[in-house]
């Protein structure tokens, strides 16, 4: 299971927001570079389920996980915490795996290039920020030629990996997490809208105005 | 008079909540729930909390930095402060909403709050404020505290004044740093911007087309008439895609598998005639004309006399003799055959499924000319099991059971198998030739490769709809004597005869429109060859191909 809460930040203030995020979590952030493949069971399983192949493109050897994201947890507990609590499973597997769903009747619904920077850190629980552009490629597969869905907005998404008894702390820990990000994003539970913060124009200056670059030097 | 304490002017905001429980010994107060989530009394607590921890990590860091009298990194460093800076403005921003909501307001003296008006509006300090209070007292005071009183006004005065100066200084520096490096000036965020409504709606456009793509592929899908596979993949995809996979995996909501295959007509190839001319050569492209296709049913020739062809005797292996094998599991093969065919289609194909599998496949053929089916025989060859003693035939075809039984006992596992295999698919393929398109392609693969090859193949086609039939050619290095493609087509033809001579001829049209990379259609026939048309013949075939095969 995960906690996870998505939000979205203006491209122009992505450098901003990854220097707040140094500051906060105080590890080195780590390129992502995903090409995600979601891929849809066929006809002939009984039940429709739905999986995703990532290939992490970043590492000179691409490696190869699948994830399987099932439903969100329900009910008057769910809707108190700010965060969503859903099954998650994921494992690294080899690149037969693509081969492997697709002999199992599995059919490619969608794939997405995701590019971006992640950090991952422990605050309370092991939280994990990615700020990521979505890519779509106008041809099948085709990764180069990808561009970005909304070329000025990105995709922050905040997961932290929780067990059933524990996902009220883990989600508390998200949440305050998400509070020193407040003057940047604003951050909700995927699929609820949250829009621009007003503020963050003005903090992604503050943020980069002592660290800008030089030019005359 | 509102039940609230006054908020000490401190930076810090986790004062407010406690005072009011301080002032009110004996009630617990607690202010009041609304209050409190709307001034986020809470998140301002914990951010100060954090914003003090932030502060005294950069403390220690600096300290750690002049101990080991290195150079700190300054752009971290910066930014750190940078990062501090902000949230301490964000956090005093929200301190004064919330010392507004805690001035002490009275309008009326009466005997609830006389008492505590008092307490309220002192202005003594905590106790431990106070204790804090004196002890930055003494250590101002440290060295003057001796002299008369307004001497030390005076040197404080002097100390003030020095220290103001050193910070002009330090700004002056500053901003000509500044200029001089052309930096911006501070921009302090004193206006609260707003965003006026279409650039929020654009906005909420775009953020409603991201989240959409990222949660559920919206806008990402691509017709699946444009789905092929691109000629150059990229690095990742190489090796798991193949060329020949591309067009079988995707798929569209009906999912069907004949979407691609072409029509399965039932021909009636009459291959006999072709095959049982010695030397005559059938070319796969061209239809065979049907004559006397009535050789096809399960009475038609024996195989006999593929026993003493020249090329059978080359070809004889070690193997026992068939016949035996094969009568035990006639009979077995022709119960099941009618329960099979009862059964639907596509629980039929997995069935000869699950039998292709269970095939061991030391003896896999590496090469494939197929068009587009391209699997990987050498990932394939290690995935399949051996055969278990008892192989159940789910499927009827009269040949599978007793090719894989022969498998199992037979020494010269290569061999047999490929010609079980192509036997198999001379079997499968007469039985379900009826079946659409995707059935055939299923059948033309399993045909024509045994074991793993035939595996993959029908897991291919078993997902995908666009199947052409697989013809896998290739032996591997050890059987130069077998020709290939004339091989797989004869059997391909003996197959057919097994239930349905209409077969013949749907398969051979497949067979050419799906192997247009078969290198040489001619068939050498071999001499004698015949069909396999019915179980009684299967004895004798299974020791032709093996002789065919060395």
């Amino acid at each position: 299971m995960e906690c996870v809460v998505q939000g979205i930040i203006e491209t122009q203030h992505v450098e901003a927001l990854e220097i707040l995020l140094q500051g906060l979590c105080g590890v080195p952030k780590e390129r992502i570079r995903v090409h995600e493949l979601c891929l849809k069971s066929g006809p002939s399983l009984a039940v429709p389920s739905e999986i995703r192949l990532l290939c992490d493109l970043a590492q000179p050897t691409p490696s190869w996980t699948v994830r399987h994201v099932g439903g969100a947890m329900r009910g008057a507990g769910a809707e108190q915490i700010s965060v969503l609590v859903r099954t998650m499973v994921e494992s690294k597997v080899s690149n037969n795996a693509l081969r492997f769903f697709y002999s199992l009747g599995y059919k490619l619904d969608h794939e997405l290039l995701k590019i971006g920077f992640a950090f991952r850190f422990q605050r309370g629980a092991p939280i994990t920020v990615t700020v990521t552009s979505a890519n779509k490629m106008p041809k099948l597969h085709a990764t180069d030629e990808a561009v970005p869905v909304t070329p000025g907005i990105q995709m922050v998404e905040i997961t932290a990996p929780t067990a059933g008894d524990n996902y009220n702390e883990v989600g508390a820990a998200v949440s305050s997490f998400c509070e020193y990000l407040a003057p940047l994003l604003h951050l909700s539970k995927p699929g609820v809208s949250t829009g621009i913060v007003p503020t963050a124009a003005a903090a992604a200056a503050s943020l980069l105005s002592n660290t800008g670059d030089d030019p005359s030097l | 008079m509102e039940a609230a304490a006054r908020a000490p002017p401190a930076p810090q905001g986790q004062h407010p909540p406690q005072l009011a429980e301080a002032v009110a010994p004996p009630k617990v107060e607690r202010l009041n729930q609304v209050v409190q989530q709307q001034l986020n009394l809470e998140s301002v607590k914990t951010r100060a909390l954090g914003l003090y921890k932030a502060i005294s990590r950069i403390l220690e860091d600096f300290d750690a930095f002049a101990r080991a009298n290195t150079t700190p990194k300054w752009q971290d460093a910066l930014g750190q402060f940078s990062m501090v800076s902000m949230e301490l403005f964000n956090i005093v921003e929200d301190i004064k909403n919330v010392s507004k909501a805690f001035v002490v307001h009275p309008r009326n003296v009466n005997a609830e709050n006389a008492t505590i008006l008092p307490v309220m509006l002192s202005s003594k300090l905590l106790p431990e404020m106070e204790a804090e209070d004196n002890t930055k007292r003494e250590q101002l005071l440290y060295g003057i505290s001796g002299l008369p009183v307004h001497m030390q006004i005076e040197k404080l005065k002097a100390r003030i004044d020095m220290i103001g100066a050193a910070c002009e200084a330090a700004e002056k520096v500053i901003s000509d740093c500044r200029k001089a490096y052309g930096l911006g000036s501070r921009q302090g965020s004193t206006l609260v911007p707003t965003l006026d409504k279409v650039q929020a709606a654009k906005i909420q456009e775009q953020e409603n087309l991201l989240r959409a793509a990222v949660n559920f592929g919206e806008g990402l899908r691509i017709p699946v008439d444009q789905r092929q596979l691109p000629a150059s993949l990229p690095s990742h995809l190489v090796d798991v895609l193949t060329v020949g996979d591309g067009a079988q995996t995707f798929g569209d909501s009906s999912g069907s598998y004949t979407k691609n295959t072409p029509p399965f007509s039932s021909n009636n190839v009459n291959t006999q005639g072709i095959l049982q001319t010695p030397g005559g050569q059938l070319i796969a492209r061209s239809v065979p004309s049907p004559s006397s296709a009535a050789s096809f049913d399960n009475a038609s020739t024996p195989p006999m006399p593929y026993v003493n062809s020249p090329r059978s005797s080359t070809n004889i292996t070690n193997t026992p003799s068939p016949q035996q094998q094969v009568q035990q599991q006639q009979q077995q093969q022709q119960q099941q055959r009618q329960k099979v065919m009862q059964l639907p289609q596509h629980q039929q194909q997995l069935l000869v499924q699950q039998q292709l599998r269970q095939s061991s496949s030391t003896g896999v053929l590496g090469q494939g000319t197929i068009s587009q089916l391209h699997d990987l025989p050498g990932q394939t060859q290690q995935k399949f099991q051996q055969i278990p003693g008892q192989h159940q035939m789910s499927y009827s075809q009269p040949m599978l059971q007793q090719q894989f039984q022969n498998r199992q006992l037979q020494a010269s596992h290569m061999q047999h198998n490929m010609t079980q295999n192509q036997i198999n698919q001379v079997n499968l393929r007469s039985h379900l030739n009826q079946y659409s398109g995707a059935n055939s392609a299923l059948y033309n693969a399993a045909q024509t490769s045994p074991n793993s090859q035939m595996i993959t193949n029908m897991s291919a086609s078993m997902q995908s709809q666009s199947l052409l039939p697989r013809m896998q050619f290739g032996l591997t290095g050890g059987h130069p004597q077998r020709n290939h493609p004339s091989q797989i087509l004869n059997d391909q033809m003996f197959g057919m005869g097994a239930s349905n001579p209409a077969s013949m001829v749907a398969i051979q049209q497949q067979q050419q429109g799906g192997f247009g990379n078969i290198p040489s259609n001619t068939q050498n026939l071999q001499p004698g060859m015949v069909n396999l048309p019915s179980t009684t013949q299967n004895p004798s075939f299974p020791q032709q191909r093996q002789q065919n095969q060395q």
